[in-house]
């Protein structure tokens, strides 16, 4: 969508573990008013980059620009990032005070709701890998974000959490914000993603709509 | 500060919530403590000696015109160990297999050179290879010591007497022999006599000067007692009892204790809580601009110090009741409580910044809390050996905390005036919980790859 201002830009970020290059120098715009989806196989760097991208992992080169007015970016890891000995309501409620959302024992009751995650006062650890996630989400929106970075976030979800997880990544790219997703399923990558970009060894080699995604060979590659 | 006071708070939270685990790392180091405290109260106390009399000492030895009953003086000396009459033969068989410490051996004719005032008589002393066979050889000196205290007093009564035979006269006895001595009195007064029968002046010349040498010689023996005394025992030390605390509520094990309490909990603690927020992956989620690295070091080392605060307290209250209850003196337990609460605090930290440190370097909770017991209990331990005994335990010991908390306790609970010594601990906690923190601060970028 050329002409709308990027919510979020990598300017030649790249990341290496020890002597492996996770991430080449990469460019990428996230625009407002789209759904990005992030693909290529195992080890290509999309986790890398959406980690950057979120702030939670630092480039060895290059740097991320914040579009004006700075976006409120919520990331949702691969894996559950949350307190294990905290009740869903606490960890989301310790994350709002941390945000420093203005009242956050209404915000974390807010988002039980939203969520729908159980509120009886059991343990974040007891609750099931697809709640976790959710929970995973609802800490993610905590800070009402305009830019959401997910990393798988619905390979543990089943088909109703999963409909409702699309219901709120939708609404945050329908407010003008963005929504960036790591998958590996391509049925949700075509159902979803309005914008597809393939990595491969830490490299971009492909960036066009979803549309061009469908006809390209690299749509066959990882069908 | 906000976000490392949140951070405390929630590791406090789920603190609350494993009291089975709490109670543990609080029960395991004092129990450590105890046995530490029993073993350093014990290793030197009452070994079984065996007592082998060869000589078959009789129940009463008449020594210099003293009387000494055998096992009365053998009662007298043997607090230190328990002395067990045996054949030589079974000595020998105890001492290969370690039943006994030592043996005692009374040769033969030890009795009669003891009368004869003319060559010491030897005691034998056999050892074995125990880890007491030094420590006892030290006992048994002190006992030679003593005995030999005893017997100077009967020895310097008995000279006492002949002194006195020699200045007032009479008659007495020596190896046996009987005999009458004029003595000095006596001895004057004849010349006094001798004096008035003649005038020759040569005579009167020679009278003069025995009567002088009698004199002087009276004057003299008559201070012989003091000088004797003095001479045989040049120093004296009195030993006074005074009331003071038992061993279980005394000074050291009570700063030990606490000391080795909060190294556990304290370091295992922060160990585990800082690998804890690696294991729950939250650290990224942190970093986003919530949390400064520097800020999640803090929240674990601060737990450290208030887990030590509270702990601290509790356990000197409940050092400081038992010592009431016990009505026993020697401390200051609650005048100095909040002094106490000063160095609880700042051992706390130290120990807390170590185990950072640790839980940094081991990644991973389990393993953290598994490195942190395994450096601990032999830091904590190495911390009791004196320096003075092995050096190099003391230049181990000075660069982690523990040494300067049980430093800081002692003075803060029981010294009359503890403020250097208090300062100069505060110091090195301080530095020390500084010099960890700041290389956890270094390490804990680890958990961002």
């Amino acid at each position: 969508m050329p002409g709308v201002t990027a919510l979020l830009s990598a300017r030649g970020i790249a990341r290496s573990f020890g002597r492996h290059p996770a991430l080449e120098p990469t460019t990428l715009d996230v625009r407002g008013g789209e759904v990005l989806g992030l693909v290529g196989p195992n080890g290509a760097g999309k986790s890398t980059l959406v980690s950057i991208l979120a702030g939670a992992l630092a480039p060895d080169a290059g740097s991320v620009v914040l579009g004006e007015p700075r976006p409120r970016v919520g990331w949702v890891p691969q894996r559950p990032a949350q307190y294990g000995r905290l009740t869903p309501r606490e960890n989301l409620e310790l994350f709002a005070r941390l945000e420093g959302v203005p009242d956050p024992a209404k915000a974390a009751a807010r988002l039980v709701e939203i969520v729908e995650l159980p509120d009886d006062g059991r343990l974040t650890s007891e609750l099931s890998l697809g709640n976790q996630q959710r929970l995973n989400l609802g800490v993610a929106l905590l800070g009402d974000p305009n830019v959401l970075l997910l990393d798988e976030p619905t390979s543990s979800l089943d088909p109703r959490q999963r409909r409702r997880f699309w219901e709120l990544a939708r609404a945050v790219r329908d407010r003008g914000g963005a929504v960036v997703f790591v998958t590996q399923n391509l049925e949700e990558l075509q159902r979803f993603a309005d914008r597809v970009v393939v990595l491969l060894d830490g490299r971009v080699v492909f960036d066009a709509s979803a549309e061009e995604y469908a006809r390209s060979p690299e749509a066959d590659v990882f069908a | 500060m906000t976000a490392v006071r949140l951070l405390l708070a929630k590791d406090l939270r789920v603190l609350r919530r494993s009291p089975a685990l709490l109670a543990a790392l609080v029960l395991y180091p004092l129990l450590v403590a105890l046995l530490v405290g029993l073993v350093v109260r014990f290793a030197s106390d009452q070994p079984r000696v065996a007592f082998v009399d060869l000589d078959g000492l009789p129940q009463a030895l008449n020594i210099a015109g003293e009387r000494f009953d055998v096992e009365t003086v053998i009662e007298e000396v043997n607090d230190k160990a328990e002395l067990v009459p045996m054949s030589e033969e079974e000595a020998e068989r105890q001492l290969e297999t370690g039943e006994v410490t030592a043996a005692i051996v009374v040769p033969r004719g030890f009795a009669s050179k003891l009368r004869g005032m003319v060559e010491s008589p030897v005691l034998v002393l056999r050892t074995g290879r125990g880890g007491l066979a030094s420590r006892f050889e030290l006992q048994t000196e002190a006992l030679v010591f003593r005995l030999n205290r005893l017997l100077q007093e009967a020895y310097i009564e008995a000279n006492l007497k002949y002194v006195t035979l020699l200045v007032e006269g009479g008659e007495a006895d020596f190896l046996g022999e009987e005999f009458d001595v004029v003595g000095l009195e006596e001895a004057g007064r004849l010349l006094e006599q001798l004096r008035g029968r003649t005038d020759d002046p040569e005579a009167l010349g020679e009278i003069e000067e025995l009567a002088t040498f009698v004199r002087e010689a009276r004057l003299a023996l008559e201070q012989t007692d003091e000088t004797l005394r003095a001479t045989a025992n040049p120093i004296e030390l009195r030993t006074d009892r005074e009331a003071g605390r038992t061993w279980l509520l005394g000074a050291q094990l009570q700063a030990y204790a606490l000391a080795l309490t909060l190294s556990f909990v304290c370091v295992l603690l922060a160990a585990g809580a800082i690998a804890a927020e690696r294991d729950e992956n939250v650290v990224g989620r942190l970093v986003r601009g919530l949390v400064r690295l520097r800020e999640l070091v803090t929240a674990k080392v601060l737990l450290g110090a208030t887990i030590a605060l509270a702990l601290g307290l509790v356990l000197a209250i409940v050092f400081g009741v038992a010592a009431e209850i016990a009505g026993v003196d020697g401390g200051q337990p609650w005048s100095r409580l909040p002094l106490l609460a000063l160095g609880l605090f700042l051992a706390g930290a130290a120990f807390g910044a170590f185990g950072v440190f640790l839980g940094v370097l081991a990644r991973e909770s389990r393993a953290a809390v598994l490195v942190a017991f395994l450096v601990t209990l032999p830091l904590a331990l190495i911390g009791v050996v004196p320096s003075e005994s092995v050096a190099a335990a003391g230049w181990i010991s000075i660069v982690f905390p523990f040494v300067h908390a049980v430093d800081f306790f002692e003075s803060a609970l029981f010294a009359l005036d503890p403020w250097r010594e208090v300062g100069v601990a505060s110091l090195w906690l301080l530095g020390l919980a500084a010099a960890f923190a700041t290389a956890a601060r270094m390490g804990v970028r680890r958990f961002l790859t």
